[in-house]
C-alpha cells in the first residue's frame, strides 16, 4: 500500500489516455513514478537529447514545448495540468526533435515506458491515443485550440519535410521475400539468406505462412549451439507469423511491431495467415520511410489522384524550402530537391490528364521552360512550357492537334489548381502556337535563330531554357540539335541574344543607390528579378549556347560548366554563380515572406548587412556584361 | 553521563550492526522522512505512523517508499486512548519493533529531510533506545531551516502548512504521514534548486 501511489492514480484517471485503465493498473503504474520539480525556465529534455526512459504527465505548472531555429525558438505546443508529452521514445529511437521547457515552477510525473508499455500493448484505446498525440503534427498553429487539453503534439518534424501525412503513407517493403518449406534443413537456409542477403526468412505450408526466421533466431538459437544446423528449420522458426493486409501504413506497422515485439512483419494478401504471402516488412524499412528524404513527396505525387492532393504536396514543398533556407542548406541543394519535385508535379499532372483522354495519338514530349526548365523555381511561379508531338499525316494532323491541345488545356488547369498560375504571355502547351508538331518546331527556331528580330515579337529567351516533363526523350534531343546547330557561328542569333541580355536595366544607379521601381503597385521596391537575376541567367544561356554546352539548362551549373570551358574567365563565372545563389536566395526569402514569387524586394525592410551583401553580388553582373560586349563585339548601342 | 562505557561492549541487534556498516559510504539519497506522534515529548509519547519517500537524482521516487502505521495497544491502552484509527487505515500495521527495524533497513545512509526533522529523529532514537540500539546516524535536512537560510530569516518558525502556501503546494484535505512526507519532499526538491544545492 503506497498512498501517494493511490493519489497520483486517482490523479491520472481524471486524464487521457489513463482514463481508459483500472484503478489497480493506474496504482501499479504509479508506483513506478518519478515526481520530477521543475524550477522556471528548467530544460527538461533538448532538440538531440538522447531519448529519456520516459514520457511526462504534467502535474501542475506549464511545460513549454519548443523548436529551435537559427537562434530562435518557435512554440509549437503548452502542455498543462494533465497533459502528457515527450512521447517520443514509444515510437521512435533516434533523439529528441524539440525541447521541453518549464514556462514556471512545474511538477511533472516521469512514466518509465518500460512500465507504460505493456498497457499500450494490452488497451487499443491507450495505443491509438498515444498515437494520435504522437502523429498530431501543428507547426500551424490553427486548430491548436481543439487539442488543448486532449492531444499534445510530440513529433515535430519542423526541419524535415515529414508531416503527419507520412504516418499514414503505406511502406515500401520487400515483395519477393525468402519462403520456404518447414522440411527445409537450417543450414540451407542460412546460406540462402546471406545470398540473398535477407535478413529473414518466410516458413510456409500450402503458401501460406505458417512461421518466420530471422537473422536473431539464427544468432540465439544455432550460434549458441541449442539447436543443430542439420536440423530442420521448423524447430526454430518463430510461430505464428504477424501478418498485416498490403497497404498497411507507417504507423500501423510500427505499432504491430511494438504490440507483438517483433522485428519482421509479413504481408499477406487478405491479412491473416490463411492467405498468399505477399511481401514482408522489416524494422529497417520503417527506418527508410521514416528518413527526411524528398523521395516520399515524389511517391506521393505519383500516386496522386486529384489537383488537390499536388495542392497539398506542393504546400508541403513550400515548406520544405523555408526550412530548409532557414536552415543554411545550400541553395543548390535546394533548388535541385524543389525542382525534381516540381517536375514530378509537371508530370504527374500530364498523366492525370492522359487518363482522362485515353492515350496519346502520337509520341509527344511536355517541356517545362523558363525557370522551371532551367530547375531553378522555388516560388510559385508562372508555368511556362511548351508542347511537342511527332509528325504525322497531313489527313490526321488537325485530329492529333486537337487532342494535344486538350491535354495542354486539361494540364495546365490542373498546374494552375496546383497553385502554378497561367503564364500571363501564353508561353504554356495548351497555347495552339505552342502546341505543334516537331516540323513546325524545327521551323520555327529556324526562323527565331537565323532571322531574329523580325518576328521578334514572339522570341522570348525563355524559349531556349527546356527540360523535358513528361513523354519521350528523343523530342528533346531533336529540339537541342536544332538549336545547337543554328547556333554555330551565327553571328545574328548572338548578337540578338547578347543585345537581349545586355539591355535589361541595371540595378544600381551611377550613385551607387538601388533603382527602385517609380510607379505601378510595387513602387519603392527593387525588382531583383529583373534588374539582378535576369541578367545572370542570359549572360549563362548566352555563353552555353556559344561554347556548344549541351543538357546543361541550370543557371549555376551553366556558369560552373563555363569556367571550366573557358578558364580564362573563370573567376568571372564563378563569382557569377555565387552572385546568382545569394540572389536567389534574396529572392526565395522575399517570396516565402509575402507568399509571392518574390520578384519584388521591399529594400525598407531588409538590415543595413543585407543591403550591403545584395550589392556586393551586383559586381559580378558587370564584368559578365563587359565579357559579352569583348566576347560578340558588342556595344550598348550596336 | 558515563553511558557510552557501559554500551562499549555491548552486543547491538543484527539490524542494527548493519545499519552501522552501512555508513561506509556515502550516499546520494535522500530519504524524506514524517512521523505521526501521540504528542511532543520523546520520552512519554509515541510514534502511532511512519511515511517516507525517496529522492534519487532530484525526482521522487514514488516506489521507494516505507509507511506503516505502528501498532501502540499498550500505549494506547496505558492512556485510555481509541484505537479506531489503526483499526480503520488500510496501511500495513506493525508493532514499534517490526516498525522500526524496517525503517532503519530502509533509510540506510540515506540523508534525512523533514519538517522539522529532528523530532522525528529523537523519536525515532527513543524507539531505537527502547530496542536497545544506538542513536541514527544519518545526516538530516530541515526545510524550515532551509527556507529560513534562502530568505535569511532567523526569529521565526514556519509550520509546513506555511511553507506549502509559500512554495504553492497543493494541499490535501486527507492528512497522514505519507501525505506530509510527499509535501516535505516537493517542498525539499524546490528549495535544494533554489539553494543550489
Amino acid at each position: 500500500m503506497n498512498t501517494i501511489a493511490a493519489h497520483i492514480a486517482d490523479f491520472l484517471k481524471d486524464y487521457q489516455p489513463f482514463d481508459n485503465l483500472t484503478f489497480e493498473e493506474l496504482s501499479e503504474i504509479a508506483t513506478s513514478i518519478r515526481v520530477v520539480n521543475l524550477e522556471k525556465h528548467k530544460t527538461l529534455f533538448q532538440i538531440n537529447d538522447v531519448l529519456h526512459d520516459s514520457f511526462y504527465v504534467v502535474a501542475s505548472g506549464v511545460i513549454n514545448l519548443s523548436v529551435i531555429a537559427d537562434a530562435e525558438e518557435t512554440l509549437l505546443n503548452k502542455c498543462h495540468k494533465g497533459d502528457i508529452f515527450g512521447l517520443r521514445p514509444f515510437f521512435a529511437k533516434n533523439n529528441y526533435m524539440m525541447t521541453a521547457k518549464a514556462r514556471e515552477e512545474s511538477i511533472v510525473y516521469a512514466i518509465p515506458i518500460a512500465t507504460f508499455r505493456p498497457f499500450v500493448a494490452n488497451n487499443t484505446l491507450v495505443l491509438n491515443f498515444l498515437l494520435e498525440s504522437f502523429a498530431t503534427n501543428t507547426p500551424n498553429h490553427h486548430d491548436k485550440e481543439n487539442l488543448r487539453g486532449k492531444l499534445i503534439s510530440d513529433n515535430v518534424f519542423y526541419s524535415d519535410q515529414q508531416s503527419e501525412i507520412q504516418y499514414f503513407q503505406s511502406l515500401t517493403y520487400n515483395t519477393s521475400p525468402l519462403t520456404v518449406l518447414t522440411t527445409a534443413v537450417i543450414k540451407d537456409i542460412a546460406k540462402l539468406m546471406t545470398e540473398e542477403i535477407s535478413s529473414s526468412v518466410i516458413i510456409c505450408e500450402n503458401n501460406f505462412p505458417i512461421g518466420i526466421v530471422t537473422d536473431r533466431d539464427m544468432c540465439t538459437k544455432i550460434a549458441t549451439g541449442r539447436f543443430q544446423i542439420t536440423d530442420s528449420i521448423a524447430t526454430i522458426m518463430a510461430s505464428p507469423v504477424i501478418t498485416v493486409v498490403e497497404n498497411v501504413s507507417l504507423a500501423e506497422a510500427q505499432l504491430l511491431m511494438l504490440k507483438y515485439n517483433v522485428t519482421h512483419l509479413c504481408v499477406t494478401l487478405d491479412g491473416t495467415a490463411k492467405s498468399v504471402v505477399k511481401g514482408i516488412i522489416s524494422e529497417h524499412d520503417l527506418i527508410i520511410a521514416q528518413a527526411s528524404n524528398p523521395g516520399v513527396l515524389i511517391k506521393e505525387i505519383k500516386r496522386s489522384q486529384t489537383p488537390k492532393d499536388l495542392k497539398q504536396i506542393r504546400e508541403r514543398l513550400t515548406d520544405l524550402i523555408q526550412n530548409s533556407i532557414h536552415k543554411n542548406i545550400p541553395i543548390s541543394h535546394i533548388t535541385n530537391i524543389a525542382s525534381e519535385i516540381n517536375l514530378a508535379i509537371i508530370k504527374r499532372s500530364v498523366e492525370l490528364s492522359i487518363l482522362d483522354l485515353g492515350s496519346p495519338p502520337a509520341r509527344f514530349a511536355w517541356l517545362s521552360i523558363g525557370s522551371q526548365g532551367r530547375k531553378e523555381q522555388l516560388l510559385m511561379t508562372d508555368q511556362d512550357s511548351i508542347l511537342v508531338f511527332e509528325d504525322v499525316t497531313p489527313d490526321k494532323y488537325r485530329e492529333v492537334k486537337d487532342y494535344f491541345l486538350r491535354l495542354g488545356r486539361r494540364t495546365t488547369a490542373t498546374l494552375e489548381k496546383v497553385g502554378f498560375d497561367l503564364c500571363p504571355n501564353g508561353h504554356m502547351g495548351s497555347n495552339m502556337l505552342w502546341c505543334k508538331s516537331l516540323t513546325d518546331w524545327t521551323k520555327q527556331y529556324n526562323s527565331w535563330m537565323n532571322t531574329p528580330g523580325e518576328n521578334s515579337n514572339d522570341l522570348s529567351s525563355l524559349f531556349f531554357d527546356f527540360e523535358i516533363a513528361f513523354g519521350e526523350p528523343k523530342i528533346e534531343e531533336a529540339l537541342e540539335n536544332i538549336i545547337f546547330k543554328n547556333a554555330k557561328n551565327n553571328t545574328l542569333f548572338f548578337d540578338f541574344l547578347g543585345n537581349d541580355a545586355l539591355k535589361k536595366n541595371a540595378p544600381l544607379s551611377f550613385f551607387k543607390k538601388f533603382i527602385i521601381e517609380e510607379d505601378g503597385e510595387n513602387k519603392d521596391k527593387f525588382d531583383i528579378k529583373t534588374r539582378a537575376l535576369m541578367p545572370l541567367i542570359d549572360g549563362a544561356r548566352l555563353f552555353t549556347l556559344h561554347y556548344n554546352i549541351k543538357g546543361v539548362n541550370n543557371t549555376y551549373m551553366r556558369f560552373k560548366q563555363l569556367a571550366m570551358i573557358d578558364p580564362k574567365n573563370a573567376e568571372i563565372y564563378l563569382n557569377c554563380a555565387d552572385a546568382f545563389q545569394t540572389l536567389s536566395k534574396f529572392r526565395t526569402i522575399e517570396g516565402l515572406k509575402n507568399d509571392d514569387c518574390g520578384q519584388f524586394i521591399n529594400l525598407n525592410e531588409m538590415s543595413k548587412i543585407d543591403k550591403e551583401k545584395l550589392k556586393n553580388n551586383f559586381a559580378p553582373m558587370r564584368e559578365l556584361e563587359e565579357l559579352i560586349k569583348g566576347k560578340f563585339k558588342l556595344t550598348q548601342f550596336s | 553521563m558515563l553511558d557510552w562505557l557501559k554500551n562499549i561492549n555491548k552486543e547491538y541487534p543484527e539490524f542494527w550492526k548493519e545499519y552501522l556498516s552501512k555508513f561506509e559510504t556515502k550516499s546520494k539519497r535522500f530519504v524524506v522522512l514524517s512521523t505521526e506522534t501521540s504528542g511532543m515529548s520523546p520520552v512519554k509519547d509515541v510514534i502511532l505512523s511512519l511515511g517516507s519517500f525517496a529522492i534519487v537524482d532530484n525526482s521522487v521516487v514514488i516506489g521507494d517508499n516505507f509507511e506503516a502505521v505502528l501498532l501502540q495497544y499498550k500505549f494506547l491502552h496505558d492512556n485510555g486512548l481509541s484505537n479506531e484509527f489503526i483499526v480503520e487505515s488500510k496501511m500495513k500495521k506493525l508493532v514499534e519493533p517490526d516498525a522500526i527495524k524496517s525503517l532503519i533497513g530502509y533509510i540506510g545512509n540515506a540523508v534525512l529531510v523533514g519538517h522539522h526533522i529532528h523530532f522525528d529523529v529523537e523519536m525515532i532514537n527513543a524507539a531505537l533506545d527502547r530496542l536497545d540500539c544506538g542513536r541514527l546516524k544519518n545526516e538530516a535536512l530541515d526545510v524550515d531551516v532551509m527556507h529560513r537560510k534562502l530568505l535569511d530569516i532567523n526569529d521565526k518558525q514556519f509550520s509546513l502548512d506555511e511553507l506549502c502556501d509559500i512554495y504553492k503546494i497543493p494541499k490535501s484535505d486527507r492528512n497522514s504521514a505519507s501525505e506530509d512526507a510527499y509535501k516535505t519532499a516537493l517542498l525539499f526538491l524546490k528549495l535544494k534548486s533554489r539553494l543550489g544545492i
